[in-house]
């Protein structure tokens, strides 16, 4: 759900996964801009006043990180999110310190992507939690971590509450499971353990929510993750 | 400008011809001394012979003048004493007598205070021809009258015999030098001669013939020993560099197979159909193999990050209870669903601080306890007891109700990219590297992992880990 149609910037020399980007992005509602050098990058970022930049560090001739700094330096209101397969913690950390809103690695979960950009762009505006959220015949209240199900209270332990509502406040869209074991879980690293335990929490969740229903709202998305919708 | 020498061999024949030079200096210089005292002495003595001698031969002539028995020169043994000098004076310090030898010329002048009264005065006199003569003086009464009797040798040959030794030495030892240079030279080339074989061996020792090792001509020698150092060294090296080509290749090998995975998928799909239910199926299978390809990356960095820690001591604490609690209440939920119990004994000895990092040990028990969990029958029981095994030393044992081991294996499971040939286990194996992971992290944490041999009725993994006291 972007705000009326924000502008987004993609600076990344990879023709393909550039591509890919403008595409996915575009069917997401947003008006896209791409280059794949850094003089254009910095050339679009003056005449096309993108709201959102997603910077990859790895650009010929220059580094994406100076063309961050420039940016910066020239006092240009826009959120910065930075793609790259340089992943260490001191990476992320020099990246954040040179300026940028946000980081995610590659490679990373198409759908975790567009969640970033949604909370980058979302914070223009002020944060108010929903009092409730409802997703067909299941309503959540977030205040009380109570859920119901055709009006009737669902017995969840906390964990599931939070899986349940991580699923329900992305509104339908897909959550891989990088952003479960990062969102819901706080795991820094994602390795086999912890899918196993998503795969199975998911599993139990499903039995309380949709088991005793006709309608089935949690979805599995093969190869993505999980969508909490009507179908 | 300094001359320094950078051969080794040189430098050591140098030292020795220094050290050999010295010696000889001091031997020659004791020598020539103590050759001198010697001859001196022996003169003394011969004088003093020659003195009581002389008294037996003397005697006052009809005119009152003093003579020498002339049979004297008869003797054999006193024609080597022909280059005596003999003075005889009165206590008035006339001369009464002197020898031919003098030639007129007087032996050691006037008398002295008290000369010749306390037996064989000895002295050195300058005769006025220039020549040195060492001279014993004598009191002696005869027939009446008390006579001074000095009687010396020339010096002269004395000192040219001392001269003729020491130009020997100055000839001799430069000489002696000269050969002990050549003979140290040959005798330090061929002691560094097996370092000279060592040096070229090593040269030729790349990574191609790791295998190669040096020669070692004496076990117990210096250079032998060294010799086997170096070689334990290669041997560290290979093994390290062995390992890891072998992961290197196992590496590939794993990132392939799913890469081979997503070609064909996406190949057959192409030439399939056009159907678009056909291209979905394709692309999910296409993500989870690339999903499956992330996860082995991640390991293997996972690897390398934890190769490159630093040892445990470096780090800062953490409480291992803390840790387990953390690491049991995330993976509680894969028991729960086939009503495997996880069951802590003695928690309590938990409470301890660990010095390592933090974040890579957790990752190792979760590995740990995962493997445990996936390996649990339905309605078992999953152990973690904890054993204080000494004062700096926390065991936690890790024991299932699984397939356990097979045989020959418990220490293999350790190993990257291993993965049981047990059909019972293999269906549920993830990327092979959980244990390895473990492994190396509690490694370098100090401590020390293996599955327990003599347990039969599952797996017993056991962590050795070192902790510090305190903490109640």
């Amino acid at each position: 759900m972007p705000s009326t149609a924000s502008k987004v910037l993609i600076i990344e020399d990879d023709r393909k996964m550039s591509d890919a980007l403008v595409s996915g992005i575009r069917s997401a509602g947003y008006e896209v801009l791409a280059a794949s050098t850094a003089e254009e990058g910095f050339f679009l970022v003056h005449s096309g006043q993108p709201d959102l930049l997603l910077l990859d560090l790895t650009l010929p001739h220059r580094n994406g990180l100076d063309v961050l700094r420039q940016i910066r330096k020239e006092g240009i209101d826009i959120r910065v999110l930075i793609l790259t397969s340089h992943n260490t913690v001191d990476d992320r950390v020099e990246g954040l310190r040179s300026g940028a809103d946000d980081y995610l690695g590659k490679p990373f979960s198409f759908p975790e992507l567009l969640a970033r950009m949604d909370a980058l762009l979302r914070r223009f505006l002020p944060p108010t939690p929903p009092a409730s959220l409802k997703v067909g015949d299941l309503s959540l209240d977030p205040k009380n971590r109570m859920a119901y199900r055709a009006g009737e209270p669902l017995d969840l332990t906390p964990r599931e509450f939070d899986l349940l509502l991580y699923l329900a406040e992305n509104g339908g869209r897909t959550v891989s499971r990088e952003m479960l074991a990062k969102d819901v879980w706080r795991e820094t690293s994602r390795f086999t353990p912890i899918d196993n335990v998503i795969d199975v929490q998911v599993a139990r969740l499903r039995r309380k929510i949709d088991d005793p229903f006709n309608v089935k709202l949690l979805q599995t998305v093969r190869g993505l993750g999980f969508s909490l919708r009507e179908p | 400008m300094t001359l320094k020498p950078t051969n080794l061999r040189t430098r050591l024949t140098l030292w020795y011809v220094g050290v050999l030079a010295l010696l000889l200096i001091v031997y020659a210089t004791v020598v020539l001394a103590f050759q001198y005292g010697v001859l001196t002495h022996q003169l003394y003595h011969d004088e003093v012979q020659d003195v009581v001698t002389v008294e037996g031969l003397l005697y006052f002539g009809e005119l009152g003048e003093l003579q020498l028995q002339q049979n004297y020169y008869s003797r054999p043994q006193s024609h080597l004493l022909v280059d005596r000098l003999m003075e005889v004076r009165d206590l008035s310090g006339k001369v009464l007598y002197r020898s031919s030898t003098l030639h007129d010329m007087t032996l050691g002048g006037p008398l002295r205070e008290g000369e010749g009264d306390a037996g064989f005065d000895e002295r050195l006199v300058r005769l006025s021809d220039g020549s040195h003569a060492f001279v014993v003086s004598h009191i002696h009464t005869m027939q009446g009258r008390t006579v001074v009797i000095r009687l010396g040798y020339d010096l002269g040959p004395l000192r040219d015999r001392m001269i003729q030794f020491f130009l020997m030495l100055l000839i001799a030892i430069p000489l002696a030098l000269a050969l002990a240079a050549v003979a140290g030279q040959s005798i330090a080339k061929r002691a560094l001669q097996p370092l000279e074989q060592m040096t070229s061996r090593a040269e030729r020792i790349t990574s191609s013939n790791l295998g190669d090792r040096l020669d070692i001509a004496n076990e117990r020698d210096e250079l032998g020993n060294m010799a086997r150092v170096f070689n334990l060294l290669l041997e560290r090296l290979e093994q390290a560099f062995r390992q890891l080509q072998r992961f290197t290749a196992d590496a590939s090998h794993e990132l392939r197979t799913p890469l081979a995975a997503i070609r064909t998928i996406s190949e057959v799909a192409l030439a399939k159909s056009t159907n678009a239910e056909v291209y979905r199926e394709a692309l999910s299978n296409v993500l989870e193999e690339s999903g499956r390809l992330n996860q082995t990356v991640d390991s293997l960095l996972s690897l390398a990050r934890a190769e490159s820690t630093p040892p445990g001591d470096a780090q800062p604490g953490f409480i291992l209870r803390e840790l387990i609690g953390e690491v049991i209440a995330l993976l509680e939920v894969l028991g729960e669903e086939r009503s495997v119990r996880i069951v802590e004994e003695h928690p309590e000895l938990a409470v301890v601080e660990v010095h390592a990092d933090r974040s890579l040990v957790r990752v190792a028990l979760m590995n740990v306890l995962h493997n445990a969990l996936k390996l649990s029958p339905t309605e078992s029981t999953v152990t973690i007891a904890f054993e204080r095994s000494s004062t700096s030393c926390l065991q936690i044992a890790i024991q299932d109700q699984g397939p356990g081991i097979a045989h020959g294996e418990h220490s293999k499971v350790f190993d990257r990219f291993y993965t049981s040939c047990d059909r019972a286990t293999a269906g549920t194996s993830g990327v092979g590297l959980g244990l390895a992971i473990a492994k190396l992290v509690i490694e370098r944490a100090g401590g020390r992992i293996r599955f327990d041999e003599d347990f039969q009725q599952g797996a017993k993994c056991l962590i050795d880990l070192p902790v510090s006291v305190g903490f109640d």
